[in-house]
């Protein structure tokens, strides 16, 4: 569809249909615990990294997550997806993990965040608006280390539910399993965390240079 | 813009998210997507958004997990989980 602005609806199609690849983890009933591992290793080992912010420490997590889901394979329901089922035994590890580590208060100055962040400090720094996708020319621009370290920069409830959509494509309802909580609080946790990424990556691109910092941080 | 676009605009902005993430009914989805058809500013607005969207998601997708992490996962665990094979 195109419109009569010349705005196509049909670039969001690819937004809005996932365009991601076919799920490789919803085996047939032989599949072993180390095939269904190994498809799914990329995806735990991201959102480890994500999780922990660490290789050391995400290594560690996917070890300590293969070692209890290989323990309770005999509970997994074969045909089912292997994936969400593994990473909902890595978030519990990484809980796990954290609820042992003193809890250190998370502050943050991303909670009052309003919509559309980018789109309107772009218009207040002279970053284009319009044209040819300008979002795609400043995240090319930041790369893909700096929109991690905006995903980090997230509290941690954020962060988890943000990682699970960004990176897994996983559904409301399939991270809402992963995350023990109501779907309610899936959607309400990635719309706020939606509108934090957007802050954090607009003060990174600050940081970097990328677009200007105002004279007056009267939003900071 | 009259009182009713203003309107329109405002119910399209409040289900952004919801139609980016096909969240709506089918029915909001056609309400939402005839109002994208006539109102340059919200579209302008939908499609920066969508394009933040997808830009992160594909930049997130590209990291890999070390090449030698699953043998050397796979190598201590213990040879024969319950229930399996």
């Amino acid at each position: 569809m195109t419109l009569n602005h010349g705005f196509p609806v049909a670039e969001l199609s690819h937004v809005m249909t996932g365009a991601s690849p076919a799920n490789p983890t919803l085996p047939g009933p032989a599949a072993s615990f180390e095939s269904l591992f190994a498809s799914c290793l990329s995806s735990a080992y991201g959102v480890a990294l994500r999780l922990t912010r660490s290789k050391a420490d995400a290594e560690d997590l996917v070890q300590d997550a293969a070692f209890l889901a290989h323990r309770a394979f005999a509970s997994f329901t074969p045909g089912t997806n292997f994936r969400a089922w593994f990473l909902k035994i890595l978030v519990n590890s990484y809980y796990s993990r954290r609820r042992r580590e003193k809890s250190r208060p998370v502050t943050s100055d991303l909670d009052d965040t309003p919509d559309l962040y980018i789109y309107a400090r772009s218009g207040e720094a002279g970053f284009p608006t319009q044209g040819p996708d300008p979002a795609a020319q400043l995240l090319e621009k930041l790369g893909t280390e700096r929109i991690v370290d905006a995903i980090n920069r997230l509290p941690e409830e954020y962060r988890i539910a943000s990682t699970l959509y960004f990176m897994e494509d996983l559904s409301y309802e399939e991270i809402a399993r992963v995350l023990q909580c109501p779907v309610g609080t899936v959607r309400s946790r990635l719309h706020r965390g939606r509108k934090m990424l957007q802050k954090a990556l607009w003060q990174i691109a600050e940081e970097d240079g990328i677009v200007s910092q105002p004279a007056r941080q009267d939003d900071a | 813009m009259s009182r009713l676009d203003r309107t329109n605009c405002e119910e399209a902005f409040r289900r952004l998210d919801d139609f980016l993430d096909r969240r709506l009914t089918p029915e909001e989805m056609r309400i939402i997507e005839e109002h994208l058809e006539v109102c340059a500013w919200c579209t302008r607005e939908f499609n920066f958004e969508a394009s933040v969207l997808y830009g992160v998601k594909r930049k997130l997708r590209q990291l890999e997990a070390p090449p030698d992490l699953v043998t050397r996962i796979l190598s201590r665990l213990p040879p024969n989980p319950e229930g399996e094979g």
